[in-house]
């Protein structure tokens, strides 16, 4: 009875453990970063996806994110967005690719 | 509602009228280029548009201001020459220009506040005659079409900074009324980044009216380029022409009587704009180092629908000191309403012995951080001469008329409650009568019967 209760005791230290720390690994995958696009790939004018590769400013790596929003899309086709943009940019790793959430030019007037 | 439904059909069937309808000159500007408004005035397309558009707020960046305390009355006021602390430089201070080189990088960049005007620059804010005709920029708010990276400033051969235009045939084909992202190209950037000033984003997510298709021009419809707008009370200049939410939708909008006798006394604004964004504080005395080297105001930055709103009086008139701006009225005027506000702070450089606001020009703070050498470039513009800078806040009430919703407007509940949406105190009531505006008893038995329809 005492070797039940003592499994009990440990599944329920598990549970809340795994509940304390999930929130957390879920807002782990948002990444955020500043940095200036470097190249933007989309095909033609109905295109519904875009890569944009972007270089961090404070590591200096290169950042492909996959671009699905069509504010931003549209921000790509007509170049109110351009290679040199400086961006704030969040993003999340899904499947293994880096999707944009949050694409903003940091500049403004 | 149904009347309501009727017009908005007839609408969808004269737009679609109207896009469908090729825009006439085509062939003139296949033919022979586009080559500004002469082209657009060509065979008596467009007669006088040209002159008529250097009278407007785009083009002048200011107008007669007369429903805000202590200005001049014979003076125009906007952003050619206002000081305050969302934008703490203005068109004259802050004119664009290259910064100097940033001691770390070397680099140096163009900035300005007039970055937006639609003219080349060389014809700037306010000037006037043909080269001024010339130089506007028609296709940046017309076509779309335009090719945003010809709008960039450069250095003519003479040395002059000039703000490049899309010309482009292919632009100048696609002509027709502005879309959202030709006035969102300027707007959304306004006060140092995308939805800074502001803090609306007008999409299908975020706005009733662009979920059903609506542009910035079907609210704001212009005559002569002079465009209809509300009365934010930071927002000073006007092309003398307002818009109302009752222009469309009347004084007494809902099925439900109960919230129609709201009106009289609560603007529409206040139950349907229920949130606001954009920042809420910037600090101009201190200026933060971005990875590029470059410097900008510290700014706290929130999304667009991520802040409340805070409510007051307002009669359409507005108190103007240095460490105020914001809306005037009362409970015991008639003229005045409740209305939401987005609320922001502003730390820039004060005048110790006049108490008054300092403006600055951005390109040595921008360049080097030094917010005060910033100070002494844009006095020197201004030829002041004795001043003493000291840091100090301002508060600004910002107008809250966009983020529009029909489905999360405050109801019943959201207000009459205690610790609701609405500060009755500060909005002049008694303690008694707090008490009854906060109970239940208000609308408990109309709320349960919709909640039994309902479900």
């Amino acid at each position: 009875m005492r070797k039940v209760s003592g499994i009990v005791l440990l599944l329920l230290i598990a549970a809340a453990t795994a509940a304390i720390f999930a929130p957390v690994q879920a807002l782990a995958d948002e990444i955020k970063m500043v940095g200036a696009i470097t190249k933007i790939e989309i095909s033609g004018q109905d295109a519904t996806t875009a890569t944009a590769t972007l270089k961090d400013n404070k590591t200096g790596e290169l950042v492909t994110v996959i671009v699905n929003d069509d504010l931003t899309l549209d921000k790509f086709k007509d170049h109110r967005i351009v290679p040199g943009d400086e961006i704030r940019l969040k993003y999340e790793v899904k499947d293994g690719k880096n999707i944009s959430r949050y694409f903003r030019k940091t500049a403004g007037c | 509602m149904k009347r309501y439904l009727i017009a908005l059909a007839l609408l969808v069937v004269a737009g679609a009228a109207v896009q469908a309808k090729e825009h006439p000159g085509k062939a003139y500007v296949e033919k022979n280029g586009y080559g500004g408004p002469a082209t657009c005035e060509a065979q008596a397309c467009h007669p006088g548009s040209a002159r008529k558009f250097l009278d407007t707020v785009h083009w002048k960046h200011a107008s007669p201001v007369t429903n805000v305390d202590n200005l001049e009355p014979e003076k125009e006021y906007g952003m050619k020459n206002r000081i305050y602390t969302m934008c703490n430089g203005n068109d004259i201070v802050n004119n664009l220009k290259e910064i100097p080189p940033n001691p770390k990088t070397g680099k140096t960049k163009f900035t300005g506040c007039n970055t937006c005007h639609p003219g080349d620059h060389i014809s700037d804010v306010g000037s006037t005659g043909t080269g001024a005709e010339a130089a506007i920029d028609c296709l940046l708010c017309h076509s779309s079409a335009y090719d945003y990276r010809q709008r960039k400033p450069f250095k003519d051969e003479k040395g002059r900074v000039v703000m490049g235009q899309d010309r482009s045939v292919k632009a100048a084909m696609a002509v027709g009324k502005p879309g959202v992202k030709n006035c969102m190209i300027c707007h959304e950037a306004a006060g140092g980044g995308v939805l800074v000033k502001r803090g609306f984003s007008f999409t299908r997510e975020t706005d009733v009216h662009a979920g059903k298709g609506m542009v910035c021009v079907d609210c704001h419809g212009a005559k002569d380029h002079k465009i209809p707008t509300g009365y934010d009370p930071n927002n000073w200049a006007s092309d003398g022409i307002r818009v109302a939410c009752a222009d469309c939708h009347g004084e007494n909008p809902h099925a439900d009587e109960d919230n129609n006798r709201h009106v009289a006394r609560i603007a529409c604004q206040t139950c349907h704009i229920p949130r606001t964004g954009g920042a809420v504080a910037k600090d101009f005395t201190r200026w933060t180092q971005g990875e590029d080297g470059f410097f900008e105001p510290t700014t706290l930055r929130m999304e667009a629908n991520e802040t409340a709103p805070v409510y007051a009086w307002y009669d359409r008139t507005v108190a103007n000191t240095p460490t105020f701006i914001g809306p005037k009225g009362s409970r015991g005027d008639r003229q005045s309403r409740i209305y939401p506000f987005k609320l922001y702070e502003g730390k820039a450089y004060f005048d110790r012995k006049t108490g008054t606001l300092l403006s600055m020009d951005f390109a040595p703070p921008m360049a080097t951080g030094d917010t005060l050498a910033g100070v002494v470039s844009a006095a020197k513009t201004l030829g002041i001469k004795e001043y003493d800078p000291v840091p100090g806040w301002q508060t600004i009430y910002f107008g809250s008329s966009h983020l529009v919703t029909k489905e999360k407007a405050l109801s019943c509940a959201n207000c009459h409650a205690p610790n609701g949406a609405l500060n009755f105190k500060s909005l002049g009531y008694a303690d008694e009568e707090i008490r009854k505006l906060t109970s239940a008893a208000l609308y408990f038995d109309k709320m349960a019967e919709k909640q039994k329809e309902n479900w």
